[in-house]
């Protein structure tokens, strides 16, 4: 019976795989771009998501690296010619010491005032790219970022672009699975749940914190990365508060204890951007009300819909597709 | 003492007034409620279109603070009673639920009061030119002052002097057992998320007096009145009033000497008060 319902998933989880990978071929290119969309999103989703889920920290800084990322490629790679696998390590190398030295001074907090304190440490990434005119240019932000080709394959190509943003993302996914599953997972579930016991176990709790920030700034860079060479440009807009509260919204639409739920959230949430965009100029204002909707009614994001269609066994499949909750014991 | 040096010190000082203002709310609903109200910003830039709305149409700028003040408390108090009491005890729902309500103020002004920024008028007999130990500067920036010390004292009289003022302290420390000594503590709870509200819809008003109000605003409100609580300490009224000062006089210099870092320069006592002492200066653990 387990069996047969493994084989179940795989059969699904093939199709769904198969369809992303074909995408090109049987949509559009505006479809397309949109998956682009939802790919590097999606990473920023994964680090602001694994942050909450699996180790309880309500991160506002994770736009700040993501912008980074993007502030990095331009400069190095659009102004200053640096060629392709050098300035995206860079970039990532820069997002590394730029999350150890906020990691250093945040994760001496807990809960709502490292809440307060990212949040201040993304205003001043804000503050920074907005008031410096010398290097960052201001409001007008870096332009004429351009993919790089490689091996003869041109990723100014919207689909070849896509394959790659999708493999990526694909691993990027195994990794953060792999983490949840490793040691490491279990011991930041762990923190979540009550850091003082686990450092009376031994546990260097401070420091789990901060390589868990570490990672997750990563996945946010590389998600900037992505961003910049699709949109070719990277301005002061990319990390405003708004933005980094609209990712936030994403993975609480998913839900953020869900293994799958910043990945759902974002889908669903750039697709509705797109939807609001067009029929509405009081865009924030119909987000903040869907917003209120879902933390006063549906507080645990959508999966737990399917989550709770699911008890009655039918839609089992589908269900344990979606359902991988991070924690076990919640 | 230079002349200029003084003026900029006053600045420093007025600065210091509407910061006290704006932070001492939130250090408050923060010390009793565990809350951080993430809308305080949105709630900032309401309370001062609301004044300058009443200045436009009336004038009276007196009656525009007390308007701004009152319409945010109640607005404070029905939000807090309708739905924040809902997600009580949860850090993520109300923080989100707070981000949520700061959008749709937020998009909701622009929509009213436009895009363009906007300045509450004071009239004439509000700012006469005060000229002390020969150095003459706008007398409404002194009556800024004298608010921002009055509601000082006024709050540290509620707390320390009253019995809700005992009834909220020992709240801080243990809900539970205030609750079992017959006091209702979600009254209080609704009481002090309107004093906050209030606070900080004076703090609008005030505010869009002295400098300018405009979309956007209400993001750099709240990342100022989250470094003024973090830097003095969550919960504490004398640290407010201490990094409202240190903050102040940082922002009335850093415009005058270095204005390309300003926004920037007043995260700096806050970063190397966090890496020393992560309660800041005068908080305790939470």
């Amino acid at each position: 019976m387990i069996l047969w319902k493994d084989r179940r998933q795989l059969v699904l989880e093939a199709i769904a795989g198969g369809l992303l990978i074909l995408l090109p071929f049987y949509a559009g290119e505006y479809t397309v771009t949109t998956f682009v969309r939802i790919i590097y999103f999606g990473f920023l989703a994964l680090s602001v998501g694994m942050l909450i889920g699996q180790a309880g920290m309500i991160s506002l800084t994770q736009t700040a690296f993501f912008g980074l990322a993007g502030y990095v490629i331009g400069l190095l790679g659009a102004e200053r010619d640096m060629p392709f696998p050098w300035r995206d390590l860079v970039a990532i190398g820069a997002v590394l010491v730029m999350a150890l030295t906020f990691g250093l001074i945040a994760m001496r907090t807990h809960k709502i005032v490292f809440l307060m304190i990212t949040l201040a440490f993304g205003q001043i990434c804000w503050a920074f790219a907005q008031q410096n005119t010398s290097l960052l240019h201001g409001w007008a932000g870096i332009r004429g970022i351009r993919p790089p080709t490689i091996g003869g394959i041109n990723f100014n190509q919207t689909s070849n672009f896509y394959w790659a943003s999708l493999l990526i993302f694909a691993l990027g996914i195994f990794v953060l699975w792999l983490l949840a599953k490793s040691p490491f997972g279990l011991a930041l579930n762990g923190i979540r749940e009550n850091p003082r016991r686990m450092a009376a176990l031994g546990y260097p709790v401070y420091w789990i914190r901060v390589v868990a920030f570490l990672i997750a700034a990563v996945y946010a860079g590389v998600g900037g990365i992505l961003a910049t060479y699709n949109t070719g440009i990277i301005t002061p807009t990319t990390i405003h508060l708004s933005r980094t509260i609209w990712v936030l919204l994403m993975v609480i639409l998913g839900g953020a204890t869900y293994f799958w739920g910043p990945v759902v959230g974002t889908a669903i949430a750039v697709w509705l951007d797109v939807l609001i965009s067009q029929g509405t100029v009081r865009y924030n204002t119909v987000i903040g009300v869907i917003f209120v909707m879902i933390v006063l009614f549906l507080p645990e994001g959508v999966l737990s819909i399917a989550d709770s269609l699911g008890e009655g066994g039918s839609l089992s499949p589908l269900r344990r597709l979606l359902d991988r909750k991070i924690a076990d014991k919640r | 003492m230079d002349t200029r040096v003084a003026i900029l010190i006053l600045n420093g000082l007025t600065q210091a007034a509407i910061f006290f203002v704006l932070g001492s709310g939130l250090t408050l609903a923060f010390g009793l409620m565990r809350v951080i109200n993430l809308s305080h910003g949105a709630f900032y830039l309401l309370g001062g279109y609301i004044g300058y709305s009443v200045v436009h149409a009336t004038g009276n700028w007196p009656l525009a603070l007390v308007a701004g003040g009152l319409s945010i408390a109640l607005f404070g108090f029905l939000f807090e009673r309708t739905m924040l009491f809902r997600v009580r005890g949860g850090d993520l729902p109300q923080t989100l639920l707070t981000i949520a309500l700061s959008m749709i103020i937020a998009d909701v002004s622009l929509a009213i009061w436009g895009g363009h920024p906007l300045t509450l008028n004071v009239p004439a007999y509000l700012n006469p030119r005060v000229t002390i130990l020969g150095i003459t500067y706008p007398g409404f920036r002194y009556i800024l002052m004298g608010i921002g010390v009055f509601i000082a004292l006024s709050l540290w009289l509620i707390l320390y002097k009253t019995k809700l003022g005992a009834a909220v302290r020992a709240g801080v420390d243990d809900r539970e057992t205030v609750s079992a000594l017959g006091v209702n503590i979600d009254a209080i709870y609704s009481l002090v998320f309107a004093l906050s509200a209030l606070l900080v819809g004076l703090a609008g008003v005030l505010g869009g007096s002295y400098l300018q109000l405009s979309p956007g605003s209400d993001t750099t409100i709240l990342t100022y009145s989250l470094v003024i609580i973090i830097l003095g300490g969550m919960g504490s009224l004398l640290g407010t009033i201490v990094s409202s000062l240190i903050l102040g006089q940082l922002l009335s210099f850093g415009l005058a000497y270095a204005p390309q870092y300003s926004y920037f320069l007043i995260f700096v006592p806050m970063a190397i008060v966090l890496a020393i002492r992560p309660q800041g200066l005068f908080g305790t653990e939470v």
